[in-house]
């Protein structure tokens, strides 16, 4: 269809469509390219006016590389992250997807349309209002600066997400299909691993990815609960100031490994993102 | 196989009635078809003989073992669904071999088994492939191979055939039957299409609004229909009806252009009843064109072809009698009649039909 509108549209408004693309190309590119570039500087260079092109302007060097991989706190927030993020992912869908098909598929006492509600409630909340108590609740419990005091803090917020995308998904599984199951002698539970599961494995790597994404992402819980043990990516490039203000080299490198992983990760869960993230919108 | 019984099966959904009084007892291997027009309760029926809806009154017997309250596993019964509900991310041996694999069978059973209902269903070359990767025929051939392979006691069949193409579905249906008598298995098959259900059903049972209305052969159905119902619901083009006083000659007449003898026992059952005002029923394959128009004054019906609607072996006319009264008629001449012509038809006194105005029930 669009490569049919393509063809027929004047060379006018092609230049056009194409210049408004170039713009929107340098637009996201520009702040990758700028961490990229800086992340080759010097310290001297960094401030040097005129400095930008690499071999012609200035000498690229792999040191603020050298130096933070060498950091072994820098690859511990990176591990951290991945930990914390991989953890919650799996803790979300596990109590998440269950909770989800018996919202898409149960009659309850309560009507499944306000339960729903109630838990979308959860996710308009702002996040800073409820700071403080969980960090006393987290002191409490001893889970200040822990990988797991995290993983339940990430979960609470976006176990609402994955319930309430999933159970969408689950509801456009075909009815007759469970039916068909039921009668060849399925029980409720084999019906959901070995039937509305596999059906739904797009919605459910999109819904992974998106919660593997916020806690990658999440900045001000890791910041504020976290300091040595279990800091994330994103609570070490905020802390990254040093006695001589922002490192913007160090910080450039950082930022390139925080973007990376989820970045690659996207690449593999592409074709599902297409068609998950349009959630239910056309049934498949 | 087993013998299926139910008794006064109820079910509500809340204020709605969607079964009442479902009474019906199968022989060993009989094919019982449900016809009826959409929202008569036959899916309904159905689906609390699979388990996948609960009666709200009543009793179900498979085998003599009743079933109320069982999960559907427990009940050993096999159903195919109208839109054949596939699982889709399984190949056709992996549909195929689903209610067997949950059983824990052996793999060499499995296989064999899978390979025998393939090869009867003309299937085997299609084990490997997805369902999306089928037509439809071939998928209606897969649900019913996935119905077949677990030797279940009773089949269910809920409009198999209504999404595939007319051609297809006229070889389907022989198909079914014959797969049906070779296997013996008791089926219930659900369907709207009352041709459908003439030309499959050991037994027929018509259902509206909730309501049994008449089982029976199809030949019952056809020739002596329970009520006005029953007998407008099965043949097409349907029975034309008229209202007509019974006469004190042993006629009815509905107008003066419309007066048919009557058998002798079909008049004396009315007299004795006391109706005089009646439904007069005709089938309209049964009016035939009358030879000797001058001649016969008693059972004629006159009138005025309005529209002609060929057929290939017959037509079927719309003929105006007078005092803004219609009749179909289906004759056998293939073509020659025009719109205009006027016509003096037929019927033979046995295919007359009478019904109770009150009532609706047939008098007989």
């Amino acid at each position: 269809m669009e490569n049919l509108l393509w063809a027929n549209s004047r060379w006018g408004s092609k230049l056009l469509a194409m210049a408004i693309a170039c713009l929107a190309a340098v637009w996201v590119a520009v702040p990758f390219l700028w961490a990229i570039d800086n992340s080759l500087k010097t310290h001297a260079d960094i401030f040097k006016p005129g400095a930008i092109i690499p071999f012609l302007q200035f000498t690229p060097t792999l040191d603020a590389w050298r130096d933070v991989i060498g950091d072994p706190q820098a690859l511990n927030c990176l591990f951290s992250s991945a930990l914390v993020g991989v953890g919650t992912t799996l803790l979300v869908l596990l109590i998440g997807t269950p909770a989800a098909y018996s919202l898409a598929r149960f009659e309850f006492k309560m009507k499944s349309k306000d339960i729903t509600l109630w838990f979308l409630s959860q996710r308009v909340l702002p996040p800073v209002v409820v700071l403080t108590p969980f960090y006393i609740l987290l002191a409490e419990f001893g889970l200040i600066d822990t990988w797991i005091g995290l993983i339940l803090l990430y979960s609470t917020f976006n176990l609402a997400f994955c319930v309430v995308i999933m159970r969408d998904i689950f509801r456009d599984v075909s009815k007759e299909v469970e039916e068909a199951a039921r009668i060849e002698g399925a029980s409720l539970w084999q019906i959901f691993w070995m039937i509305a599961l596999p059906l739904s494995l797009d919605g459910l790597i999109v819904t992974a990815f998106i919660v593997f994404a916020f806690c990658w992402n999440e900045a001000l819980f890791a910041s504020a609960i976290t300091s040595q043990h279990a800091a994330t990516m994103p609570a070490f490039i905020l802390a990254s100031r040093s006695t001589r203000g922002v490192d913007f080299n160090f910080a450039a490198v950082n930022t390139i490994l925080a973007i990376a992983p989820p970045v690659i990760l996207s690449f593999f869960v592409q074709r599902y993102l297409a068609r998950g993230l349009s959630f239910g919108a056309v049934k498949g | 196989m087993a013998i299926v019984e139910l008794s006064k099966v109820t079910k509500r959904y809340g204020d709605v009635l969607a079964v009442q009084d479902f009474n019906l007892t199968t022989a060993e291997g009989e094919f019982v078809v449900l016809v009826g027009p959409s929202g008569c309760g036959k899916t309904t029926t159905m689906r609390m003989i699979a388990g996948l809806e609960t009666v709200t009154g009543g009793e179900i017997k498979i085998g003599g073992k009743n079933v109320v309250g069982m999960i559907p596993r427990e009940r050993d019964v096999a159903m195919v669904f109208q839109n054949y509900a596939l699982f889709p991310h399984m190949n056709v041996f992996g549909n195929m071999s689903f209610g067997l694999r949950l059983r824990k069978f052996p793999k060499e059973r499995v296989a064999e088994r899978v390979h025998s209902a393939a090869k009867i269903l003309g299937i085997e070359h299609l084990l490997e492939r997805k369902p999306k990767e089928l037509s439809g025929g071939e998928r209606q051939r897969v649900a019913l191979g996935r119905a077949i392979v677990r030797e279940p006691k009773v089949f269910l069949m809920d409009e198999p055939l209504s999404n595939i193409d007319a051609k297809l579905r006229v070889e389907m249906r022989a198909e079914i039957i014959k797969l049906q008598r070779r296997l013996g298995v008791t089926t219930f098959y659900v369907t709207h299409d009352q041709v459908e259900a003439l030309s499959m059903g050991d037994r027929i049972v018509v259902m509206s609004k909730g309501f049994v209305q008449q089982v029976g052969t199809p030949k019952d159905l056809y020739n002596a229909p329970i009520n006005r119902y029953v007998a407008g619901f099965i043949g097409s083009p349907s029975m034309n009806f008229l209202r007509g006083q019974i006469g004190a000659d042993g006629t009815v007449s509905a107008g003066e252009n419309f007066r048919l003898l009557l058998a002798k026992d079909r008049a004396a059952a009315a007299t004795k009843k006391g109706i005089k005002d009646v439904w007069v029923g005709v089938r309209p394959e049964h009016l035939v064109i009358e030879r000797n128009p001058e001649s016969a004054t008693k059972n004629v019906i006159k009138g005025t072809v309005e529209v002609v609607e060929p057929q290939g072996a017959t037509s079927i006319l719309q003929i105006n009698i007078g005092e803004d009264k219609k009749i179909i008629a289906q004759i056998n001449e293939q073509w020659g009649r025009v719109a205009g012509e006027n016509l003096t038809l037929t019927v033979a006194s046995e295919l007359i039909h009478l019904f109770d105005p009150d009532t609706d029930e047939s008098i007989r």
